[in-house]
């Protein structure tokens, strides 16, 4: 058996021992066993080895991490789910299994990844068009202005267009990049491209802007304003463009901070929560007692008390981690998403192509960015913001769209690794 | 391949530097998370706002307190899958013992070790999930030092008085009897919170260790002492009191009643608790030296131990005038003491001068009867010389004897004491008195407080030999 095979059978293994572990520790501390769920986890369990038995047929090569990775934080998750909203077990397991389909059907568009870059305006419209969307009939579910609801569907259209940006701009950057890296013109200290060039990139901005205004949302507008940044950066190497975005992006938020009081609001919050600690700082305030309560190794599962945090099986679910599992489970958590952002970097850099280089690079910029953001908010690291922790959070979109980003990864480490 | 036939080498570089950035924040994020589930961790888990120990002590039956003795005086029964908090001793106990009610919160010992009564502090917590292994369902007993009967007698002593009683062992600090009236009954908190919380008479308040009170006649001992020590009197030494003291032009200190008590020396000054010689005491020691013995005393800075005191309140020495100076020696003026600080003071005289740290708790034990921690006694200060104080205790031997304090003596055994009757703006005067017995074997000191009842000598010293007596039985 070849070696990528042979080490991505035993950590899915293991991950799904993890899953196996997870669902034993709930249930029977609650009383709540039954061989239905345990049926569902074997299935799970058998759909996933499967997929990795197919794909290796093709893919002989690909990074053996990616999808062992991903499980091991969906098992996380789904035993967290299962612990704290019952109910939503069986819907997340089947997002999961959506997830997993998702993967292999990525990874098939994706086999000759440079040949996507020839879509690259149908994605970048495509995405833009479902951020207007958003912007535009976003509905709130749950504090987050940003579901549509077309008849029976409700998802979240900004967890797709994020992905179609970013092959956009991947496709757009570098095939302008030499004209981004010199045809320039100087503004004072600063050496800027042609206005022509970084027009997307305004546009962008724009969107970034409308976000943070209409749908209240400072977290996706700095996921996508980051992303964008950090690639014309990858593709151009110029600071000026680090410099100049971050300059437009904090006088932006400096005068939303001034007109906008909601905007107000959340800083302030974030600043001094302290200060109105039953009130409207209560959700961070409370995330912070979970994490402290929890300490290195946590409560163990269902002896912590992670309900009184609203909203916790969504946005709050890394404090709950923290609170049953302790320190051991967030740093496990966060090491698995460095783990992914690493490798999605290893394959930018031993991919042949810009194309694939910087969509790769993009796709750990914005898991990194993500993670960062989500993480960082319910530990008062940055101002609250409501996006999703990737594969964990309940949630179909983000899960679905977790698993198109690695397949997108897995495609493009296969591609990568045959000289 | 060699890093330079690589095709694209700048976007490579820049991209190298992204990853670098990327994985920079991410383990920014996590030292991050290790600050707060590590460092900041107790802070947090402990923090009152923080529901999490409330929410698990209604799940795991918490520790019991029991007196010296272990007579039962807070205990958790279950109802309705919830442990529920019981007091068997109702009101007697309420402000040592405190309370623990799920809307009013914690006071007393079931607020200060709360940790170990939930048993939220025991080190198997620490070992996260494999802790419930270990989990016995049950928080620790705490033992106080107190005893139960003698708090009882205490307790009926005071009857319906406002006011005040703390018996302790003058050797080791560790406090018998605490009690403070009116008091309320813990185990009706949440029925009858709001009549509690806004009466007029503050039955919520701890008058033994919050209450402020002139301390009147009783401070004369501790004048005594700084009178000896500063060679202002000896033994022998012949005070003049002619019923009344002149301060300056517009100022007299006047004895109780008028009378001139002639010449006396600082035995019988104060037995007979002349006004006129600790006065004059006051103004020769000057406000340096009484600032400085106050301070010895202990006055100045809080006990860090497990018993809840308010700060006493000293004037400020440097700016009294002449006469307020002399009503500070008779424990009058802004002069302001808690009655705990005063069955201190009576036990610095019982204890060779030493003032032990009073302590309410010794022991706490697990369920099974292992000893997680044992209160040893431990010297406070030292704020008088073995040799004058136990001058000063014979004087106030003499005050039991032949003094003010007669109504305080013993059959068989000598009582040493020192009454008190302490002008207040709220009425008749506070009726204090504070003792020790037996006076060549100090096992009991106790400082009793009637508020607005009159003389020390005819309330206040009855009372504190029926607790002698009991304590001593």
């Amino acid at each position: 058996m070849k070696y990528e095979k042979r080490t991505e059978l035993s950590l899915l293994l293991i991950a799904g021992l993890v899953l196996l572990n997870g669902y034993l520790a709930v249930t029977l501390a609650n009383h709540q066993f039954s061989y239905q769920g345990l049926s569902i986890i074997s299935a799970l369990f058998v759909f996933w080895t499967l997929i990795s038995l197919t794909i290796r047929r093709y893919f002989s090569s690909a990074d053996p991490l990616l999808l062992p990775l991903a499980v091991f934080l969906a098992s996380i998750g789904l035993t967290l789910i299962l612990r704290l909203r019952p109910d939503l077990f069986i819907p997340q397991a089947m997002w999961l299994s959506a997830g997993l389909i998702a993967f292999i059907i990525t990874v098939i568009i994706f086999r000759q990844p440079e040949g996507i870059s020839q879509y690259k305006y149908l994605c970048g419209i495509t995405g833009i068009i479902l951020l207007v969307f958003t912007i535009a009939f976003g509905v709130d579910i749950g504090g987050n202005k940003n579901w549509i609801i077309l008849g029976p569907v409700r998802f979240q259209p900004a967890e797709f267009a994020k992905l179609l940006i970013i092959i956009f701009l991947a496709a757009y950057l570098s095939e302008r990049r030499q004209l981004l890296t010199y045809a320039t013109r100087h503004y004072g200290p600063l050496t800027l491209p042609h206005p022509r060039f970084i027009a997307p990139l305004m546009v962008l901005w724009a969107l970034t802007m409308a976000m943070l205004i209409v749908q209240r949302d400072l977290g996706s507008a700095l996921l996508y304003f980051g992303t964008t940044v950090t690639m014309a950066y990858m593709a151009s190497g110029r600071w000026s463009y680090v410099a100049l975005a971050l300059c437009m992006f904090f006088t932006g938020s400096a005068i939303c901070y001034l007109i906008f009081p909601h905007v107000q609001v959340r800083i302030d919050i974030w600043l001094n929560p302290w200060a109105d600690p039953t009130g409207r700082s209560y959700q961070i305030v409370q995330s912070l007692f979970a994490l402290g309560s929890g300490g290195l190794l946590g409560s163990g599962l269902t002896f912590g008390y992670p309900s009184i945090i609203p909203e916790v099986h969504t946005d709050f679910i890394f404090a709950a981690i923290g609170e049953e599992l302790g320190l051991a489970g967030t740093a496990a958590v966060i090491i698995a998403y460095i783990l992914i952002v690493y490798r999605a970097f290893r394959a930018a850099l031993a991919s042949q192509i810009p194309f694939t280089m910087l969509l790769a690079g993009g796709l750990g910029v914005l898991t990194a960015l993500q993670v960062f953001i989500i993480i960082g908010g319910v530990t008062k690291f940055l101002p609250l913001t409501g996006i999703t922790l990737p594969l964990i959070s309940y949630g179909g979109s983000s899960m679905v769209a977790s698993f198109i980003l690695l397949g997108m990864l897995f495609a493009i480490s296969e591609a990568t690794a045959t000289p | 391949m060699n890093i330079h036939d690589i095709p694209h080498k700048a976007i490579r570089r820049s991209i190298h530097k992204a990853a670098l950035f990327s994985i920079a924040l991410l383990v920014l994020l996590l030292s991050y998370v290790v600050y707060i589930q590590v460092i900041e961790s107790n802070t947090l888990a402990f923090h009152p706002l923080n529901r999490r120990t409330a929410e698990t002590s209604r799940k795991v039956e918490r520790g019991q307190i029991t007196d010296i003795h272990g007579k039962v005086l807070a205990l958790s029964k279950l109802s309705q899958q919830e442990y529920q908090r019981e007091y068997p001793y109702d009101a007697v106990f309420s402000h040592v013992v405190g309370y623990d009610s799920p809307k009013y919160g914690k006071t007393g010992i079931e607020g200060i070790y709360d940790g170990y009564l939930s048993g939220q502090i025991n080190p198997e917590k620490r070992l996260g999930a494999i802790s419930q292994l270990f989990a016995n369902g049950a928080g620790n007993t705490v033992v106080l030092t107190v005893d139960a009967q003698l708090q009882q007698v205490a307790y009926q002593a005071l009857g319906n008085h406002r006011g005040a009683i703390v018996v302790m062992s003058p050797k080791t600090g560790a406090i018998l009897a605490m009690v403070s009236r009116p008091s309320f009954d813990p185990n009706t908190l949440d029925t009858t919170w709001n009549s509690i919380s806004q009466a007029a008479s503050s039955p919520l308040l701890n008058r033994a260790a919050q209450g402020l009170y002139p301390p009147g006649s009783i401070i004369k001992v501790m004048i005594a002492e700084a009178a000896l020590a500063e060679q202002l009197a000896d033994k022998n030494h012949q005070f003049t009191c002619s019923g009344s003291l002149k301060i300056g032009s517009d100022y007299t200190l006047t004895e109780s009643n008028n009378i001139a008590h002639g010449k006396l020396n600082l035995r019988e000054a104060l037995a007979v608790s002349c006004n006129v010689t600790f006065g004059q005491l006051a103004l020769d020691l000057g406000r340096t030296r009484m600032a400085k013995y106050f301070e010895r005393y202990g006055f100045t800075q809080l006990i860090s131990s497990d018993i809840q005191e308010s700060a006493n309140q000293l004037p400020d020495f440097a700016k009294l005038n002449d006469g307020d100076l002399a009503q500070t020696g008779i424990g009058q003026g802004s002069l302001l003491v808690t009655p705990l600080r005063m069955a201190m003071l009576a036990s610095t005289f019982a204890n060779k001068g030493i003032m032990m740290k009073p302590y309410l708790v010794q022991k706490i034990m697990t369920p099974d009867g292992t000893i997680l921690n044992q209160t040893s006694p431990v010297a406070w200060l030292s704020p008088a010389d073995s040799k004058l104080a136990s001058q000063v205790a014979d004087m106030m031997v003499s005050v039991v004897k032949e003094g003010t304090g007669s109504a305080a003596a013993l059959r068989d055994i000598q009582v040493a004491g020192k009454t008190g009757t302490a002008e207040n703006p709220h009425g008749a005067s506070h009726s204090w008195f504070i003792g020790f017995a037996p006076a060549d074997n100090p096992q009991v000191a106790v400082a009793v407080i009637v508020e607005n009842a009159g003389s020390g000598g005819t309330v206040a010293a009855p009372l504190a030999r029926q607790i002698l007596l009991q304590a001593l039985r």
